[in-house]
């Protein structure tokens, strides 16, 4: 008989095996689906996992995606902590490279040096002032920041639309959805010749450092803590609740801010209707899948990153539309949440009794 | 009819903890029976077991000689076994009817009727067609217990009742337990208060540790006696001593109010008194009556007026509880796994959480792991607290030892001002004797204290004040000499 009991501790080694576990699941569970759509499951999985990351193209391609998707997620992690629901880092990343493209725009018959740092601190701001707006609206008017959050998503998107489509849009440019491009001093380094990953990854790279310290080293990284475990201990601690909540949205903000820079200087060079296919929304899935830690997220960050590439393999080679790959996304996530019963529950196995 | 009802060598092993060792006990219908322990002696289990919720390891029970199969809560029903909880399980937005008719087959029409002759044979006056959530504590535990009385139990085990009701609701209680033991009902009465038990009961079972420790008449016993066997050791009685306490006023509370914007807060008004040195003011009053409200008013958690608190000739209304702090206001709340620690965290990161500046836990923004672990040892050793290990997760301490550390951690910066809500709520004989020895000890340093209790024993133990808090406003302050228990107790009902 198997018999389930609660656990009189979560488990360390649970903590960081479930995400394994869900990953495993969400293999299984793609596996069937590819059966039922009457594909040979394993050739399937193979398209969807391993082709895809088998030569150096690919694996640029791998980081080139990981890069924002860490980067949010390393974000998203300073407010999930602290128990501040930003759901939309996709708005703070448009809006990030609204701000860094116009900055970019204005430069775009110049060289220099200096152009780029500029426009990459634009993007950081544009991702903080738009991530300012839930954060200041939940501190004083109490609203929630998941509506407000989300539904400035759309929001930064038409603005987006609107700005690609008039104003900004390139006057030699036939009337396509698009600005002009950026200059060569706009554009974040390419760091190999032939391959699409840029410097971008630095970016991510050093924001993974940067709050590993700020998290377990400062006095900030253990008011989150303290707020994310119980905001009444928080509060009888004295700590000052509103500053922190808007600079835990400042940071995400920034760093949402940051990936839609790396996207539009990086692979894109301009401005056009989609900077991104919803990077800002699957990073939560990367946060979570990270277990809000660091570390984890750079892994979670990778594997997530595979359903994308997987998702244009399996396309291309098996007529499988692309959404696949969300529907993996969303296995992954559905699989995290349902082992995390296992932080809280174990199961016994005993023999039956006479 | 006689209702014998015997528990054979039952026993109940958790994880880390044998919960009831080789118990047995044999209950008779006309006396009433006192199951006495601290907390986590095992008593809880034992109901559990009784009443189906646990199943135990090993051992039997028989109901008149015949074996009783327990696998449920609703076996223990229809083998006419009720039980009354602490906290209670009713529906509050249903009315008094809808939650009785909730869990019987019967018809409306009988219901009504048997109800009505329930309510007359015991005096019961509750209306049935409230809603549950207007009825005072007292009234919600009738409603439990008719809830019983309707399935005309045999048995009926009530798990610390009295611990929500007042000094009048409590003899109310207490008739109608005498009233249904001469019917033949054979009660079961958990407490952990000694008074209670010499009130009310004619026989004693302790239980320490797991296991029982006697059983006895209650003629051959007296409060004494049974804490000690209760907790296992001569108790020392402590007293306070009387000295001459220094007219210096310390804090002084003018015109404060607090209206709040949740419904299930209560507002607090216009709340006046001061306090000298060296003093303890006890706030006595029943659960729900403001004193959550009072304390965080009085900690910052809730910001007030600048000007309505006076605190050492400073105006600190407006400050944040890290800011009091600074000028030395200590504070310990009521819930010690959700508010004053957590537990998920270390000891030493627990301690942290009373941040002073000289304290220099954080230093440019950076944690000072030494300097907290150093103050967190000085802590342990000073308060004895039972570990050595500050990395260990403050989870695994029992809940004595967990209020010692609290308590270390707000006293051991000398704070002129503790104020304490509860501050032995849950714990066992011997962490209150400690806990209530140190109060003691810093009112004889001259530092004074506010102490909100739900405990009257407590409040006469340890104040040298006393105010009443009901609805939200407190009564006039009273020398603790000149206070009783009954006095407090018809002033926490709203008389006068």
């Amino acid at each position: 008989m198997i018999k389930i009991v609660k656990r009189d501790q979560p488990s360390k080694a649970i903590f960081f095996f479930t995400p394994v576990l869900a990953i495993f699941l969400t293999l299984i569970a793609g596996g069937i689906i590819f059966y039922i759509l009457g594909f040979k499951p394993f050739e399937a999985l193979k398209f969807f996992f391993i082709v895809p990351i088998a030569d150096k193209y690919g694996f640029s391609e791998l980081l080139l995606k990981a890069t924002p998707l860490c980067l949010i997620a390393i974000g998203l992690s300073f407010c999930f902590k602290s128990n501040n629901w930003n759901i939309g880092a996709e708005g703070q990343l448009t809006f990030g490279a609204i701000v860094s493209g116009g900055v970019a725009l204005l430069f775009y018959d110049q060289e220099g040096f200096y152009i780029l740092p500029i426009v990459i601190l634009a993007g950081a701001i544009g991702g903080m002032i738009y991530a300012s707006i839930p954060a200041i609206l939940k501190t004083y008017f109490n609203t929630n920041e998941i509506l407000v959050s989300l539904m400035l998503v759309y929001v930064s998107k038409l603005i987006l639309d609107y700005l690609v489509v008039g104003p900004w849009s390139n006057p030699e440019g036939f009337n396509f959805p698009e600005t002009r491009q950026f200059s060569d001093s706009a554009r974040l380094p390419l760091l190999f010749e032939g391959l699409r990953i840029h410097a971008g990854i630095f970016l991510a790279l050093a924001a993974v450092v940067i709050s590993w310290f700020v998290f377990y080293k400062t006095y900030l990284g253990f008011q989150m803590k303290v707020s994310g475990f119980s905001l009444k201990t928080a509060k009888y601690a004295g700590y000052k609740g509103k500053k922190m909540i808007i600079l835990v949205f400042l940071i995400s903000g920034a760093c949402a801010g940051l990936a839609g820079v790396g996207e539009i200087t990086g692979p894109i060079g301009q401005l056009h209707r989609e900077v991104s296919p919803d990077y800002g929304f699957t990073a939560i899935i990367v946060a979570f899948l990270g277990r809000l830690h660091p570390v984890g997220i750079i892994f979670a960050s990778l594997v997530v990153a595979i359903t994308y590439l997987g998702a244009e393999t399996a396309q291309i080679f098996m007529q499988i539309p692309k959404y696949t790959g969300q529907v993996f996304q969303g296995m992954i996530l559905f699989f995290l949440l349902a082992s995390d019963y296992l932080l809280f529950f174990k199961f016994k196995f005993i023999g039956t009794k006479k | 009819m006689n209702t014998n009802l015997k528990i054979s060598n039952v026993t109940k092993i958790y994880p880390g903890c044998v919960a009831n060792d080789d118990v047995s006990l044999e209950f008779n219908s006309g006396k009433i029976y006192a199951l006495l322990g601290e907390n986590g002696a095992g008593k809880s289990t034992l109901v559990k077991i009784l009443s189906g919720v646990v199943i135990p390891d090993e051992g039997k029970i028989y109901l008149n000689k015949n074996i009783l199969k327990l696998n449920s809560p609703s076996d223990a029903k229809k083998n006419d076994i009720g039980m009354v909880f602490q906290h209670f399980n009713l529906f509050e937005t249903l009315s008094v009817f809808e939650n009785l008719i909730i869990d019987t087959d019967e018809q409306r029409e009988n219901l009504k009727e048997k109800i009505d002759t329930i309510m007359k044979k015991y005096n019961f006056s509750v209306d049935l067609d409230v809603p549950v959530l207007n009825l005072s504590a007292g009234q919600k535990q009738k409603v439990e217990i008719i809830r019983c009385l309707i399935r005309s139990p045999k048995v009926l085990i009530m798990d610390e009742p009295t611990s929500v009701l007042t000094e009048q609701e409590t003899s109310e209680l207490f008739l109608s337990l005498k009233k249904f033991s001469e019917e033949g009902i054979l009660i079961i009465y958990i407490t952990h208060k000694l008074k209670e038990v010499m009130q009310l009961c004619d026989e004693v079972a302790v239980m320490r540790r797991g296991k029982l420790v006697s059983v006895s008449q209650i003629n051959n016993e007296n409060i004494e006696s049974l804490a000690n066997k209760m907790v296992g050791q001569d108790l020392k009685t402590i007293k306070k001593k009387k000295e001459n306490t220094s007219s210096e006023q310390l804090i002084k509370i003018t015109n404060l109010n607090f209206t709040s914007e949740d419904p299930f807060e209560t507002n607090l008004v216009d709340i006046n008194f001061s306090l000298n040195r060296g003093e303890c003011l006890g706030i006595a009053g029943i659960s729900g009556n403001g004193q959550s409200e009072l304390f965080q008013v009085l900690s910052g958690e809730i910001i007030s007026n600048k000007n309505s608190i006076e605190f050492n000739k400073n105006f600190i209304g407006d400050l944040n509880p890290q800011e009091r702090r600074e000028y030395l206001m200590a504070f310990s709340p009521e819930d010690r796994l959700e508010q004053a620690a957590i537990p998920q965290m270390a000891i030493f990161e627990n301690v942290a959480l009373n941040n002073f500046k000289s304290s220099n836990f954080f230093n440019n923004g950076l944690i000072n792991e030494s300097k907290i672990k150093e103050h967190s040892k000085k802590i342990i050793s000073e308060f004895n607290v039972n570990t050595d290990n500050i990395d260990l997760k403050s989870q695994f301490l029992s809940g004595g030892n967990l209020q010692k550390l609290i308590i270390g951690r707000e006293l051991i910066t000398s704070p002129d001002l503790l104020i304490c809500f509860n501050p032995t709520w849950g714990l066992d004989v011997g962490a209150i004797n400690y806990i209530h020895e140190t109060l003691i000890k810093i009112n004889e340093q001259n530092k004074s204290i506010i102490l909100i209790s739900t405990d009257t024993d407590e409040l006469l133990k340890l104040s040298d004040k006393i105010s009443v808090i009901h609805r939200g406003k407190l009564s006039k302050i009273m020398n603790a000499e000149d206070v009783t228990s009954e006095k407090l107790g018809i002033l926490m009902g709203g008389g006068n």
